[in-house]
């Protein structure tokens, strides 16, 4: 049976939820959770589900603010992540150095501790003039048609 | 007015603030009547007048706000000001909650002597104008050999840039050629950056600064003295300036010269600009000769605003949450001041909208007691 999915965002502008939101309409054949990563609470990680993850980028390749409470509480409370698959689609904007970093510090944390990255490291670049939507939309089909 | 579940909201403006503000009160409001008031005849305020033609991915915010007219039925009213089209009371009267996000559109004053002199513009103005606003027209505007942009924000940051672009490169982002070929006039020689404060407090953000050593045939000069500082903020802010003043070649035909901790003191010049002095914590003078002022020191409520909102604050408004008095709220920029980006501004209406849905279902459950 595949797993429930999902959907943890982090975001500045709103951009990475809207997105989010648009993937999570794309889900029909599964149960599907859109979550604010502000809200998240990191105990709550289960292999039951597949987790979309779409974070944003913010000043110089640092994490959007709505990301920061749950990098902190990975950081603080270094649950144990083994088994927990995860996506991950980062937003950035090429114009600015450090692209898309915002992402692979959420990446980096997850991994670390324990959990597996699957499917393509979904990215969309900002100077496009483009929302993420469309480019997320496309990624996370490929990845629930994989997991 | 019959208001249970969906009380009808009016937003007066439709920028960032306002559209924000639509986003989530639509979350908890889904079938009422929003309808989003704006004295021009389209919506988006700042991100289409404001933001950078260049910073495509900023503007990109844009495509989220389409939505609320698109799918979420969201009423957009265009080229009708509230307080001078359509009186406010009226809207009171035909809306169960208004909100005003009406932003500061005025350019902050320098306050001093000489500001009246021609060649002194307002940010504001130069980015409305590069913009293609419908209210800003080219008039008398004229840029010379040397420039002095007074303020060292992002807006002053973007007015490096955008000066120092090619008139195609503006072009090619949508600015008018007349325009462009002004802004970015191949005459301009000389730009001097001049903020009140050190380096280690000065406003801009580092990536704006790493943003501007792409830009060829610049000469970057700093007068900043502090290379290292404990704060990680001030620290990125310098190693991004050191970086910029390292990485420019010695013999471009165009050099931009920072000056950290200079207040302006006086514009000099018999009927236009013709040299600025400055002073500094110490009382040193720095005398900048210029032909072209632009002050970009933030913004304040514009003189001609069609709603001022100290006339509308009484004992019982709580500015903190956006509340002025029963029914009429207030979001963004008019609430708190020219501080914060778009993202900001997007918590601000958040957290505004909370309390709006707060008062609003305090005041449901005290029409249920009383039946």
């Amino acid at each position: 049976m595949s797993k429930s999915v999902v959907i943890l965002f982090g975001t500045e502008s709103g951009n990475a939820e809207f997105a989010a939101e648009d993937m999570a309409a794309e889900v029909l054949d599964r149960p599907v959770e859109v979550i604010d990563m502000s809200d998240f609470d990191v105990a709550s990680f289960s292999n039951k589900n597949l987790y979309l993850i779409i974070c944003s980028t913010h000043g110089e390749g640092d994490l959007p603010s709505g990301a920061l409470p749950l990098h902190q509480s990975l950081e603080s409370i270094n649950p144990d992540l083994a088994g927990i698959q995860y996506a991950m689609f980062g937003l950035g904007d090429s114009s600015y150095e450090n692209y898309s970093k915002g992402s692979e510090h959420i990446d980096h944390k997850l991994s670390a501790l324990g959990a597996t990255r699957v499917g393509e490291y979904g990215r969309h670049d900002a100077d496009t003039g483009t929302l993420p939507s469309a480019r997320a939309v496309e990624w996370a089909k490929a990845i629930l048609e994989a997991y | 007015m019959a208001q249970d579940l969906t009380p009808s909201v009016a937003i007066i403006g439709g920028g960032p603030s306002g559209c924000y503000l639509a986003q989530f009160l639509r979350k908890e409001f889904n079938e009422s009547r929003i309808t989003i008031f704006d004295c021009l005849p389209v919506p988006y305020g700042l991100v289409r007048f404001g933001v950078a033609p260049d910073h495509v991915g900023t503007k990109a915010v844009a495509a989220q706000f389409d939505r609320l007219f698109e799918r979420e039925g969201v009423e957009f009213i265009g080229s009708t000001e509230i307080g001078r089209d359509k009186p406010l009371d009226e809207v009171m009267n035909e809306y169960d909650i208004v909100v005003l996000a009406t932003g500061l559109g005025g350019d902050r004053k320098l306050g001093i002597p000489g500001e009246k002199l021609r060649g002194i513009y307002g940010a504001g103005r130069i980015t409305r104008l590069i913009n293609s606003h419908p209210f800003e027209s080219l008039d008398e505007l004229k840029v010379g050999s040397t420039l002095a942009i007074i303020g060292h924000g992002n807006v002053a940051i973007d007015l490096i840039r955008l000066s120092l672009l090619t008139p195609q490169e503006l072009t090619l982002h949508g600015v008018s050629k007349d325009v462009a070929l002004l802004v970015a006039s191949n005459n301009l020689r000389q730009i001097h950056v001049v903020g009140r404060s050190g380096i280690e407090s000065a406003k801009f953000d580092p990536a704006m600064i790493r943003e501007l050593e792409k830009i060829p045939d610049v000469r970057f000069i700093s007068d900043s003295k502090i290379t290292n500082y404990e704060n990680v903020e001030a620290k990125k802010r310098i190693e991004a300036i050191n970086s910029l003043v390292s990485s420019s070649p010695a013999n471009a035909t165009r050099t931009v010269h920072f000056h950290f901790g200079w207040q302006p003191l006086e514009i000099c010049g018999t009927s236009k600009v013709e040299e600025i002095r400055f002073k500094s914590h110490s009382d040193e003078i720095l005398q900048l000769p210029g032909d072209t002022i632009y002050s970009a020191i933030g913004f304040e409520q514009a003189e001609n605003a069609a709603i001022k909102i100290e006339n509308l604050i009484t004992k019982e408004s709580d500015l903190e949450h956006g509340f002025i008095f029963d029914r009429l709220y207030c979001v963004g920029w008019l609430r708190r001041g020219p501080q914060g980006t778009i993202p900001v501004n997007r918590a601000d209406a958040k957290k505004i909208s909370e309390r709006i849905v707060q008062d609003f279902k305090n005041k449901k459950l005290e029409k249920a007691r009383e039946r």
